[in-house]
């Protein structure tokens, strides 16, 4: 299944995407991350992921809002494509089938510690 | 409203995709608005900053091929790869282009390697700007001279505020220093302390501000130094100095040992890792010198103006003072010190006059007598450059009218890229990045053949005085680089302007019918083979002028002779010792070895002085040498035994009867003559002639005086018996050792000698006659281009020929005859040519070989040979192809 290839930041960033919905461009898909998960974005890191997912046709964008406090230029607006619900869809199963297939005592920390021992 | 650093949104513009500019650089400048108003304006310049930096990554730089951007970037992409394509489609053209080029890139790479090493000379000094040598002209328009008279360094100092330092390099160092019974041979030069404030000449040991200014102190090369004292510190050390009259540029300049007496070591100079055109073992200090005068150990030449050939000047200028206004000084100077002087000595020096000469023009600089060592003058690399110059135009030359003749192949490509819209300007880039791409290949090639011709280069005998270095810095491999470019650019404008030229519409229609008329191309070749047969034919005779001097009959027998320098050595007890020697048959001295660049002159005087004195060559030698070197005594008898008739017999050569006057040589005998100093002399013999002087001085024997006078011996001439040389050689130098246990033994066959004479004549030889390869080579590969071109061109023509029913020697000579009309051209024209060079230097040179039409001949049938077998190469492959194979497409 090498099809959907989703790196950890750029599924945070459909994720943060799909929340925004109408309002995803870059200031608040940044803002967004940084207050939901406390840690801080760099414009070029944020750009990156955002091209390379726009590349793998995960999303679409479109430019309007050309306001004065940007200086004339335009926010491009990021939608999900059906392909990145899939793709986004894809990684939540295998995530829960991996979690589904931990066995409960794996998880019992105290028992860990007896090994440690 | 704020802004953010410009330079770094600007910086950001320059490198963000096109795509992503303008969302990106929004959302950069809403945040940058933001952070203003809550953290104040550096701190959010700052965090931009930061953003533009971190945003200068892979996915958001613009990509680098030129699809988006504005240069001619892409076109250059494609002609690069057309480029190499085309390269590899031909590669029988490619190679015969890269070969070309590469070998004749080669010879130039050498020479520029050689410059480049002459130009490091003297690079050192620190102000090396403003130092100047003074060269002294004698007679106007000779050569002049290195040297100049003493006291011109003491007037410049005193009288002329536009020098800063100067300092006098006095030589007439050159002898044995001994330290703790350990001694070295120096050579050298006296000077001042002002040496060191001139020159940045490193001192590894003593003080540079004092250094020499003291009396009878003594600077030693750290080479000298390591071998007298070892590790220890020199500083301070005495060593006691015994000069023998040697000198940096001669070797035989023997004489008796005198002693300076003692000198104090104050520094050790590291000269061995310095390139200069001044090189020494040591420097004593010239306050040293009026001392030596008293003694009369050295002549006193401070206030002599007429004794040019003393020493060299070096000069210290101010920085703002010129090298014009040095020869304005260096002139008036003469202008009173000789044109204007009362009273001369010597007439003939009234016109000497000076100029400066900058220490950056000395290596590589003109032709200078007395020069401090050897070196090769400017003319030399001008000539040398020149003859690699005219290879490398017969290279390009080839590229040239190949390119243009393989124009037709490429005129379908032309009139496409025209008609979808390209200019003749993107043509020429198109064709002139080819012609780049060619020659950076040929960089590639040419430098391994430098690897090759520069270690050939090595081994020339004149590099033993030369030592040429020839290493390879950044800088050189630039030259090379840039070379290669200029190079590119010339042999690649002709074609690109030609073959950008045609219209499409005439480009697009020609079916591939050659239709020009090829006459350029022709001339060019043409050309190319004249100079080719020049080079051949001149380095034939140069070759047949080598062996004739090595064949040359002196006159006298020089087989199993060996020559042993006395390096001033008592000679009767060496002879003694070494006629006890059982190898040794004979033993002979004498003060030079005849025919090996050494002459001496004396003049003969009338008894009644009314006639002018004859200049005639001097040889002293002693009893055995004449029946030692086989010499034929003709009249008289040899010298006496008796002591007392020593030094005023004299034997005399066929020549100097002649000269003197007399009928036969028996009249000669008994005849009184007198010495320059009116001592007597009595001719008591005569001598066939034979050769005392170099060959290449003159054609004629000169006449020559023997005289048995044993003060002056400087080598003893040992005839050893046939079997085993060198077990004599060992018994030889096994008693040398027991006599002078100070020097070396040294020893030279007589006949390696003589031979040696001639190595530098060996050397052109090879110089020439590898140029003369690399022409031929060139402009065979150039037929071979011109054959295999039309052949191609005619495979169909030999198709129809072959079916109709030629034979495959009727189609070879219809393919070859207008090669072969070309090649008969240039040699009806390169013969002459050859000849008339050839005689014209050849009739400047003393006993020149014969030089007759045959070398000419052989030189003309070998370049016929070559040319044929090129251009058969081509057309026997294409008559025997079976015309099936050549009629069947279409």
């Amino acid at each position: 299944m090498k099809k959907f290839q989703l790196g950890e930041f750029e599924e945070i960033v459909m994720l943060t995407v799909a929340i925004l919905y109408d309002n995803a461009y870059g200031v608040s898909i940044k803002k967004e991350i940084e207050s939901r998960l406390g840690r801080s974005v760099s414009v070029g890191a944020l750009q990156s992921a955002l091209k390379r997912l726009e590349d793998k046709d995960y999303l679409a964008s479109v430019d309007k809002d050309a306001t004065q406090e940007r200086a004339g230029r335009p926010k491009r607006y990021f939608k999900i494509t059906s392909l990145g619900k899939q793709a986004m869809q894809h990684t939540k199963e295998t995530r829960n089938s991996l979690w589904d297939a931990i066995p409960s005592i794996s998880l019992d920390v105290k028992f860990a510690k007896v090994y440690d021992a | 409203m704020h802004s953010p650093p410009q330079i770094f949104l600007k910086f950001f513009r320059w490198f963000c995709h096109p795509r992503l500019l303008k969302p990106v650089e929004g959302d950069l400048l809403e945040l940058y608005d933001e952070r203003v108003k809550e953290l104040g304006k550096r701190k959010a310049d700052r965090k931009f900053i930061k953003d533009v930096l971190l945003l200068f990554r892979k996915d958001i730089i613009r990509p680098t091929d030129g699809t988006y951007s504005l240069t001619n970037y892409g076109m250059f992409k494609n002609y690069f790869k057309v480029g190499i394509r085309n390269i590899l489609k031909y590669k029988m053209f490619s190679f015969i282009n890269v070969f070309g080029l590469a070998v004749a890139m080669s010879v130039c790479m050498l020479i520029i390697l050689m410059l480049a090493d002459q130009k490091s000379y003297d690079q050192f000094h620190e102000n090396k700007d403003q130092l100047y040598r003074v060269i002294g002209t004698p007679i106007k328009g000779s050569i002049p001279y290195a040297t100049v008279p003493m006291p011109l360094v003491k007037t410049l100092k005193e009288e002329y505020p536009l020098v800063e330092q100067a300092t006098f390099l006095r030589r007439g160092l050159g002898g044995d220093a001994t330290f703790n019974e350990k001694t070295v041979e120096l050579r050298g030069y006296f000077t001042d302390n002002a040496f060191f404030n001139i020159f940045s000449f490193p001192l590894i040991h003593g003080d540079r501000a004092t250094a020499l200014s003291t009396p009878n102190s003594i600077v030693l090369s750290s080479e000298k130094a390591y071998q007298l004292f070892n590790t220890e510190n020199p500083i301070g050390k005495h060593v006691t100095f015994e000069d023998r009259g040697l000198s940096m540029m001669d070797f035989d300049g023997d004489r008796p040992p005198v002693s300076l007496g003692e000198f104090t070591v104050v520094g050790v100079i590291d000269i061995k890792n310095i390139k200069s055109h001044l090189e020494f073992d040591a420097i004593a200090s010239s306050s040293s010198l009026p001392l030596l005068y008293k003694e009369k150990l050295i002549s006193d030449v401070s206030q002599n103006w007429e004794y040019y050939w003393g020493g060299f000047a070096y000069l210290k200028l101010k920085p703002e003072a010129t090298n014009a206004s040095l020869d304005a000084a260096l002139a008036s100077i003469a202008e009173s010190k000789y044109l204007e002087a009362e009273e001369l000595k010597d007439e003939e020096i009234r016109e000497f006059g000076m100029f400066g000469q900058s220490i950056n023009d000395i290596t590589p600089g003109i032709l200078v007598n007395n020069e401090a060592t050897f070196r090769l003058p400017e003319i030399a690399y001008y000539i040398l450059s020149l003859l690699a110059l005219v290879i490398m135009v017969m290279a390009c030359l080839n590229y040239t009218s190949l390119s243009i003749a393989r124009s037709l192949t490429r005129m379908k490509e032309i009139g496409v890229r025209k008609v979808t819209g390209a200019t003749r300007k993107n043509l020429i880039y198109q064709f002139l990045t080819e012609s780049i791409i060619t020659v950076m290949l040929a960089l590639v090639v040419a430098s391994l053949l430098l690897y090759f011709t520069k270690e050939a280069f090595m081994d020339l005998w004149f590099n033993k005085y030369l030592n040429f270095e020839l290493s390879s810095s950044l800088p050189v491999y630039l030259i090379f680089v840039a070379f290669a470019l200029i190079v590119g650019l010339i042999a690649g404008t002709y074609p690109a302007l030609f073959l950008s030229k045609r219209p499409p519409v005439f480009a697009l229609k020609t079916h591939g019918v050659p239709t020009g008329k090829w006459g350029m191309q022709k001339v060019l070749n043409v050309s190319q083979f004249v100079v080719s047969l020049v080079f051949i034919v001149t380095s034939m005779v140069i070759y047949n002028q080598f062996k004739h001097y090595t064949a040359f009959e002196y006159g006298f027998n020089s087989e199993n002779l060996i020559n042993i320098p006395l390096q001033s050595n008592d000679y009767e007890m060496l002879v003694n010792e070494f006629s006890s020697i059982s190898g040794v048959t004979k033993i002979s001295a004498c003060d030079h070895i005849p025919a090996t660049g050494t002459t001496n002159i004396t003049e003969l005087k009338n008894r009644d002085e009314e006639l002018d004195p004859f200049v005639m060559l001097q040889l002293n030698i002693d009893r055995q040498f004449i029946s030692n070197l086989d010499l034929e005594l003709i009249a008289g008898q040899p010298f006496s035994t008796t002591a007392l008739e020593e030094g005023r017999h004299i034997i005399i050569n066929e020549s100097a009867v002649e000269k003197l006057g007399y009928e036969t040589p028996q009249d000669a005998i008994g005849e009184l003559w007198k010495k320059k100093n009116d001592q007597s002399l009595q001719i008591i013999g005569v001598v066939k002639n034979f050769r005392a002087s170099l060959l290449i001085n003159g054609d004629n024997i000169r006449p020559l005086v023997l005289v048995n006078n044993a003060e002056e011996f400087n080598y003893l001439n040992v005839r050893i018996s046939e079997g085993n040389p060198q077990g004599t050689i060992a018994s030889l130098e096994e008693k040398w050792k027991s006599i002078d246990p100070v020097h070396e033994f040294e020893y030279e066959f007589f006949e390696n000698e003589l031979a040696n004479t001639n190595l530098a004549i060996f050397d052109v030889v090879s110089i020439v006659g590898y140029i003369s390869f690399l022409a031929i080579l060139i402009a065979c590969l150039g037929m071979l281009g011109m054959a295999t071109y039309t052949t191609e061109r005619r495979t169909k023509e030999v198709g129809i020929r072959k079916v109709l029913g030629a034979a495959e020697m009727t189609i070879v000579f219809i393919l070859s005859k207008s090669f072969l009309k070309l090649l008969s051209i240039s040699i009806l024209i390169a013969a002459p040519l050859s000849y008339f060079i050839n005689s014209f230097w050849l009739d400047n040179l003393p006993n020149r070989v014969d030089f007759g039409f045959g070398t000419v001949v052989i030189g003309s049938l070998l370049m016929l040979g070559l040319g044929l077998i090129t251009i058969g190469s081509q057309t026997f492959r294409a008559a025997r192809q079976n015309p099936v194979e050549s009629l069947k497409d279409e």
